[in-house]
């Protein structure tokens, strides 16, 4: 498979959780949910529960990370901890992660989650059951297996933008002509679509316009040329600058001969400092 | 003329201070190590950076600024008679990185990680420029450093001779790192548009940061030299911080000239002036990092004034820290509507690692060259000597620096001990579910109880004297359905006896079920949710009269008594009593018609418990596989399965998998 995606049918979720459940017992995250000081209620996202369930009137909209194809909290890992796989998954090694958490920061849509009560923490997040699926273990993630009225399905990203559209098309009463996370934020690997606006259920509603990286991105790229050229001019001012000095020393020693040229400033001074 | 550093009580006191926070923040410091990032700050999944970002390493940065700006203007620029100051401006840069590294260690979670940016390089993330930038300019700031500290030992002086001549090429590296660095701590916050108020976010956040790191450095190098020059009783270098002040004027003109603009062309200065609390904050910030220094800095009444340069340089630096604070997390709060307030621990923490630099600070000014005038005579940790033939102290007197740091520190540690044992003690409750504890109660029971459900008579609950004790008594137990007051009746003693006495609490009391706090009456109770009718002919039979009764619904003898030829059950049932029921019915329902068991559940309770359970933190009557378990046709199948979980005791291993099979 080229890519892994999910699309989320809201209007076929019924929020029964076992898609919760799920994730739970295939990540191993414990069956129990104790929310601290540092989490929200027990029904949020947390280090132990990386996908839950939005309820928001009478609709259901799960809930975990979007996998943006360019994604804020992997150009944000210093060391790459965060990282994108060839299927797009945004994937998370725990043994090069110094723990800065400015992965957390630069979500856009604020899905991963600490544990904080460890003192060997890690970042946790929906991560696609991803070795499992390329280690064969599973055929797809734990969560869509799980649905038990295919709200949420398993794919590839072109395919189920495809069958999201073929579902608005066929149902365009009832469905809202928007597949959220086609082009938010650059696009995610996780698409929804739903009779209500999402907006009103969760879905953040001051996204950034373009993928969170491009900005720091395009500052970044002029790093090499600020340094360089911040240090030709310093060297090139110093130049100039002790130059002045030195042939404003020698027309002073020429005009008044003598004593007075030693007083003047000279250069090398500086290796006093 | 300075004073003799050992009489000097302002400098007692302070030094006294001072390692008094570095002991407190040294036990916070171990906790936190020990127990980890949530029990010792407030930070939360929704502010992941607080005080220790906002404060030790985004301002610490800042306020090292004056090391290479000074460094440029004296020997780039050739301003020489910056010369006397240079010195402690690259002793605080050096200690300010310091105090960077040390305060990412402590913020870090996995702070033995700290050294894999060099290996493990991620070229898209400005904060790996940030790492790398702080390793090399760290350095580069150790090796200026370096022949201030060594120039009087005297096997040093070939590294010393080798350093001075290299001094230019350390100053232009120094400057380019630093050029990148201060900026590139704006960088980071171009990843962060989603989160930040817009009068905080911006475009040129990197040259932003870079303008006011340059006005930020020069006025910490005055404000440091005005406060040490009261410490230590001296003359401060009046002159030169004159001219710092002059050149601050100028660029926080250019600061604030960018900000406003960038503002202005982007359409967000509305923001500025919506009368929120957002704006004033903004306008404070403004008012204390540039517009008024600027005044200060450049108004005839004020301009050269010491008291002028003083406040001047005080207001520039707490105006920038608030300005690192608010654009690392104050306006954060904007979007994620978590208010962060930094837990004492973390305000301790940051104050020591400041307290400590600042001793570090003291000493080197005491020991080494770093003003053209040291301070005379300093306190060492002298031990006490006593001459035992004259009976008096020679030497130090009986409570030295070293005595007074010690006490001090156990101070300070004690005081960090509390300290974190409250903190501790707030932080480490668990979330509570606003579940309600169950509440005893005595009943009398009604004339038939073999019938499905309960029927019977609240006489007292618990604590009141049953008013009349003729009566048969049971003790009942009633639990709250989700913090809304709405009890339901638990036979305890019943249930005890039908599962099969004292070996049969574990079926209900450690089942450990998924996603459950607390066991729900539902995991054994399946069958009452199943679709099935309302009507319980029994107690239809008991209630009108026994046998006799069968006329009153099936009216005509000579049809089969079915449920087709009985009466409708509105016949009798009407009107039904919507205000006598607990149950708010939120769909509509024919009048006289009782729901069935589907229409009940689906409408009547599941959306109540969706949401009560939910916000209380239990969501498992929500879940539809709750109720839709057909495969538990037999009970002893379903009893089996329940002790098999019990016996697994929950999390793990085949009781897990057991659990898992249980979902239809």
């Amino acid at each position: 498979m080229s890519s892994f995606a999910i699309l989320t049918d809201v209007t076929k979720c019924t929020g029964c959780e076992e898609c919760v459940l799920a994730c739970k017992v295939t990540n191993e995250t414990g069956l129990r949910d104790t929310p601290r000081k540092w989490q929200g209620a027990a029904t949020d996202l947390s280090s132990t529960r990386w996908t839950t369930i939005a309820r928001t009137g009478n609709r259901h909209v799960r809930v975990h990370c979007r996998h943006c194809l360019e994604p804020g909290c992997a150009a944000a890992c210093p060391v790459g901890a965060l990282h994108t796989t060839d299927e797009g998954v945004v994937a998370y090694d725990p043994s090069i992660c110094l723990g800065c958490r400015y992965c957390m920061v630069a979500c856009p849509f604020r899905m991963t989650r600490y544990e904080w009560g460890s003192a060997n923490p890690r970042v946790r997040k929906c991560i696609l059951c991803y070795e499992k699926i390329t280690g064969g273990e599973l055929k797809q993630p734990a969560c869509t297996a799980a649905c038990p009225e295919g709200a949420t399905i398993f794919g590839a990203r072109d395919d189920l933008l495809a069958e999201a559209r073929r579902r608005i098309g066929d149902d365009p009463n009832r469905y809202i002509d928007h597949v959220w996370g086609e082009h938010e934020v650059g696009g995610t690997s996780v698409l929804y679509i739903s009779d209500v606006d999402l907006v009103q259920a969760g879905w953040p509603s001051q996204l950034p316009r373009d993928a969170v990286p491009e900005l720091a991105d395009m500052v970044l790229h002029t790093v090499p040329t600020t340094f360089v050229s911040v240090g030709m001019a310093m060297a090139g001012i110093h130049w100039v600058i002790k130059r002045r000095q030195k042939l404003a020393a020698e027309a002073a020693a020429a005009t008044a001969a003598g004593p007075a040229a030693a007083e003047t400033v000279t250069p090398g001074d500086e290796e006093q400092s | 003329m300075s004073e003799n550093t050992a009489t000097n009580s302002r400098l007692i006191a302070t030094k006294a201070a001072l390692w008094c926070l570095v002991g407190a923040a040294a036990v916070v410091v171990g906790v936190r190590y020990a127990l980890g990032l949530g029990l010792t700050t407030a930070l939360t999944d929704t502010t992941p950076w607080g005080m220790w970002i906002g404060f030790d390493v985004l301002s610490g940065v800042a306020l090292a600024a004056g090391g290479f700006v000074l460094a440029a203007a004296v020997h780039i620029f050739g301003r020489e008679r910056y010369h006397g100051i240079v010195r402690p401006a690259i002793l605080t840069a050096f200690l300010g990185y310091l105090g960077v590294i040390i305060g990412l260690l402590v913020d870090l979670g996995r702070p033995w990680n700290i050294w894999r940016p060099v290996f493990q390089q991620n070229l898209h993330s400005p904060l790996f420029e940030v790492a790398m930038c702080v390793m090399l300019y760290t350095t580069v700031l150790a090796l200026e450093f370096a022949p201030t500290a060594l120039e009087r030992w005297r096997r040093a002086q070939p590294v010393v001779r080798l350093l001075r001549r290299l001094v230019l090429p350390l100053v232009i590296t120094g400057i380019c790192l630093s050029t990148l660095h201060q900026s590139s701590l704006g960088t980071m916050f171009l990843l962060t548009e989603g989160r930040m108020h817009p009068l905080w976010y911006s475009p040129l956040q990197s040259p932003l940061f870079l303008i006011s790191a340059v006005a930020l450095g020069l006025g910490m190098v005055t404000l440091e030299g005005v406060v040490s020059a009261w410490l230590y009783r001296r003359k401060a270098e009046w002159q030169l911080f004159g001219g710092l002040t002059r050149a601050a004027a100028v660029v926080l003109g250019l600061y604030l000239v960018v900000r406003l603009v960038d503002l202005g062309v982007r359409g967000m200065l509305g923001h500025a002036v919506d009368g929120s609390g957002f704006a004033v904050l903004f306008w404070l910030e403004l008012a204390l990092s540039a517009v008024l220094p600027i005044l200060l800095f450049t108004l005839p009444q004020s301009r050269g004034q010491p008291w002028a340069h003083g406040w001047g340089a005080l207001l520039v630096v707490a105006g920038f820290v608030l300005h690192r604070a608010d654009v690392g997390g104050i306006s954060h709060v904007a979007i994620t509507g978590e208010a962060y307030v930094p837990a004492l621990t973390e305000v301790v923490t940051s104050l020591g690692i400041v307290a400590g630099l600042a001793l570090v600070f003291l000493f080197c000014v005491e020991r080494l060259r770093i003003w053209e005038e040291p301070p005379a005579a300093p306190d060492l940790f002298a031990r006490t000597a006593f001459d035992p033939v004259g009976r008096q102290y020679i030497g130090a007197p009986w409570f030295g620096g070293g005595q007074r740091a010690v006490l001090a520190l156990v101070v300070g540690a004690i005081a960090g001990v509390i300290l974190v044992e409250a903190q501790v003690a707030v932080r480490e409750r668990t979330r509570a579910a606003p579940v309600a504890a169950p509440k005893n109660a005595l009943i009398v029971r009604a004339q038939n109880p073999s019938g499905p459900g309960h029927d019977f008579e609240l006489v007292a609950s618990s604590g009141e004297t049953p008013f009349d004790a003729g009566v048969d008594l049971h003790p009942v137990i009633l639990i709250d359905s989700g913090g809304a007051e709405r009890y339901v009746l638990f036979e305890h003693e019943a249930h005890q006896g039908r599962l099969g006495g004292q070996t049969a609490c574990a079926l209900c009391h450690h089942r450990n079920v998924p996603l459950d706090l607390a066991t729900s009456c539902a995991q054994c109770h399946r069958d009452m949710f199943e679709t099935t009718d309302t009507f319980s002919h029994a107690r239809h039979e008991t209630a009108l009269g026994g046998r006799e009764s069968c006329a009153t619904c099936h009216v005509d003898a000579d049809a089969p008594k079915s449920r087709a030829a009985a009466k409708a059950c509105d016949d009798c049932h009407r009107p039904p009593r919507p205000d006598a029921t607990l149950v708010r019915a939120t769909i509509e329902l024919p009048a006289g018609l009782a729901p069935g068991y589907l229409d009940a559940m689906h409408g009547l309770c599941l959306r109540c418990h969706l949401q009560e359970d939910a916000a209380a933190g239990e969501p498992h009557l929500g879940r539809c596989a709750t109720c839709h378990r057909n495969r538990f046709d037999d009970k002893d199948e379903l009893i089996r399965r329940t002790r098999s979980v019990a016996r697994a005791g929950g999390s793990g291993g085949p009781g897990l998998e057991e659990a898992k099979g249980m979902n239809p």
